[in-house]
């Protein structure tokens, strides 16, 4: 965390200090190492005619143990904005850490790791492999980090229990519903212990139901300490964050804050 | 980490491209190890010693068609000719020519007595007189060569003696040395006086191809037809044909000089069937392991092109370029080992089948597992590239709608 953002958020607390009553000591929550740091990153898509800039001087903090909501329009930069901080494409300019530590210019290589050992990835397809049953699927991040057999048997387990499905791991994606799969792919994402979710709309092929359920699965995740950050078109989902965020032509257009611990509503 | 086991599991759960793929392979193992024996076994023929000076001799056929010629006469009248000629070291009259595919065979009895009589193997039986042995450069190893008196000129002449091949001898008397050893030819007695190294017979898929015979009999007096072996340097064979013609025909100009050819040339002739043979299965075999190649490579783009966000999402998940090409390569050795192993036991039912019907010798282990690593080669090559391009999907293909 820069020592500026550092200054700005402690001279915030001490007015919050101030102003309201001692329940609200969460400036100290928010005093965490910072899990996500932007700053002026912009990525541009050349092609022999056209630049496009899909981001441009995009800045963002999230700090450990949040629950951010990413909103916007179609095309206003949020699936970009999504693969540069889940190391899944490069960028063109600026600076980002993750965790604390810089991820810039990271090799190709390296980029793996991180997102093996860091990163949760929730996507709004599953994105299961059919041929391979639950407990397959969601041993795939754990097999490339060359975790040992009985280690990732515990750790699928108890991921699929989380998610309670611990009784169907030899059934294959096709033979569970839609809020089904997504919650082993929650699984799988779980079961690397990473430092952070990245969930792009995890509930957009989900009925209101299914989407419930997988919205509260979530949460859950947060409270037990896992920062997300989640990019959904729904703002009834994004108001259950912690923190919403809007992109807009590739900019963050608006930055609000839910004092949800302070009105006691997640 | 190879991750044999959901790779295995997932190719069991769509089994259909990889069972057609496993079919291939299975017949490929199965006739590029039987064809491959085959070669092998061609290559080898046509590999052997001969034993003889192949490059150095010139052979030829004399037709002489004056009935009034003395034949025996004019035999004894060219051979000296022929070995007056320039450069040339020596020059005989052979009844067969050897590695030609065409020639005299017989065999011998060790007593007069019919019922007690054990017979030699079958053998090719060469008639000449004591220039033959140097001509045709074979190697005496043991006896004598027959002096020039003691040449015949007819079959049915006394004083039979006879040169062996070393094969035969040791087929025949085991340890025991041949040389003095009586043997019985119909009527006649031949006496052993000499081994010989090496003497092949002219007939180069023949069993006793090695066991030959040369008896001291120069029989060209008793053919209007001959035929004549001429040694010199590889160098001085290409001048040879005509001074031959030239001289033979000053000595007598009413007859036909033919078929002039080096031993060489007279032995690639022979064998033209086997290489020809030998060149169209290796052919076959290079064209099946060529369509293997591109079944493999088919199906592995199939599989890329159907597996993109698959490979994005594993890639996402963590998977580095190599663990994406390895996925591959795991996954095509594991079709074509178990191919490989269900083939060579293909090979071997089939190898026995053909040992049956056309009396060839089983197919050795070897062949199939060589078979299998050939295989395995090819997988590799056919799989490497479009894994490697599998390899380049962005991690950022699991976040696409496709």
């Amino acid at each position: 965390m820069s020592t500026e953002f550092e200054l700005t958020v402690f001279t915030s607390t001490v007015l919050l200090l101030s102003a309201i009553n001692t329940e609200v000591l969460q400036p100290i929550k928010l005093r965490k190492a910072s899990m996500l740091s932007m700053k002026n990153i912009s990525k541009v898509f050349k092609t022999d005619l056209v630049e496009t800039h899909a981001l441009r001087d995009f800045n963002l903090e999230v700090q450990e143990g949040e629950f951010v909501a990413v909103t916007g329009p179609s095309g206003s930069g949020k699936t970009t904005f999504l693969n540069i901080a889940g190391l899944l494409e490069g960028f063109t300019s600026g600076e980002f850490s993750l965790d604390g530590v810089n991820v810039s210019n990271l090799s190709d290589n390296n980029s793996a790791k991180v997102r093996n050992e860091k990163i949760g990835f929730i996507f709004q397809g599953f994105n299961l492999i059919p041929d391979l049953n639950l407990a397959e699927n969601v041993e795939v991040p754990l097999r490339y980090r060359g975790m040992k057999a009985s280690e990732r048997k515990r750790r699928v387990e108890s991921a699929l229990e989380q998610v309670g499905l611990g009784a169907r791991m030899k059934h294959l994606p096709t033979q569970l519903s839609g809020g089904q799969q997504q919650r082993v792919a929650i699984a799988r994402a779980l079961a690397g212990e990473p430092r952070f979710l990245l969930a792009d709309e995890p509930t957009g092929n989900l009925d209101s139901l299914m989407a419930r359920q997988v919205m509260e699965l979530l949460e859950n995740i947060n409270q037990q300490g896992t920062t997300i950050i989640m990019v959904t078109h729904d703002p009834e989902l994004a108001r259950r964050a912690q923190r919403n965020i809007q992109i807009v032509d590739g900019q963050v257009c608006d930055f609000s804050m839910y004092q949800q611990a302070a009105t006691g509503t997640r | 980490m190879l991750h044999i086991k959901p790779i295995l599991s997932s190719l069991m759960r769509s089994k259909s491209a990889p069972i057609l793929l496993l079919l291939q392979i299975i017949l490929s193992v199965a006739i590029v190890a039987n064809a491959s024996f085959i070669i092998n076994e061609r290559l080898s023929l046509m590999q052997r010693e001969s034993g003889y000076a192949e490059d150095q001799i010139l052979t030829f056929s004399v037709y002489n068609f004056d009935p009034a010629i003395d034949n025996i006469k004019q035999n004894e009248v060219d051979q000296l000719i022929l070995r007056a000629l320039p450069n040339v070291i020596d020059a005989s009259y052979s009844n067969m020519l050897p590695l030609s595919g065409s020639g005299w065979m017989d065999r011998w009895v060790d007593s007069p007595n019919e019922d007690t009589a054990k017979s030699t193997p079958g053998f090719a039986f060469y008639l000449g007189n004591e220039h033959l042995l140097n001509v045709m450069g074979a190697k005496l190893i043991a006896g004598r060569n027959f002096s020039a008196d003691e040449i015949n000129t007819n079959l049915g002449d006394s004083g039979m003696l006879a040169l062996v091949s070393q094969p035969l001898a040791k087929a025949f008397w085991g340890d025991e040395s041949p040389l003095g050893k009586t043997m019985y030819q119909g009527d006649q007695t031949v006496t052993v006086v000499g081994v010989v190294d090496k003497l092949q017979g002219a007939w180069i898929d023949h069993e006793n191809f090695e066991y030959s015979v040369i008896q001291n009999i120069d029989f060209g007096g008793s053919s209007s037809n001959k035929t004549y072996m001429v040694r010199a340097l590889p160098e001085h064979i290409p001048a040879l044909e005509e001074a031959i013609r030239k001289a033979l025909n000053a000595e007598n100009p009413n007859r036909v000089l033919d078929n002039f050819q080096t031993l060489t040339e007279l032995k690639s002739l022979t064998y033209s069937n086997h290489r020809l043979m030998a060149t169209v299965l290796s052919i076959m075999v290079v064209l099946l392991l060529l369509i293997t190649a591109l079944g493999l490579t088919g199906m592995v783009m199939f599989n890329i092109q159907r597996r993109t966000k698959q490979i994005g999402t594993r890639r996402a998940l963590g998977a580095n370029k190599r663990d994406i090409i390895q996925y591959f390569m795991v996954e095509n050795y594991l079709i074509c080992i178990v191919g490989g192993v269900i083939g060579g036991m293909l090979a071997l039912v089939l190898g026995q089948q053909l040992m049956s019907l056309y009396s060839l010798p089983m197919v050795p282990m070897i062949y199939p597992i060589i078979s299998v690593i050939g295989l395995l080669i090819v997988t590799t090559l056919a799989v490497i590239v479009p894994a490697a391009k599998a390899a380049n999907i962005s991690p950022a293909m699991a976040t696409r709608s496709v």
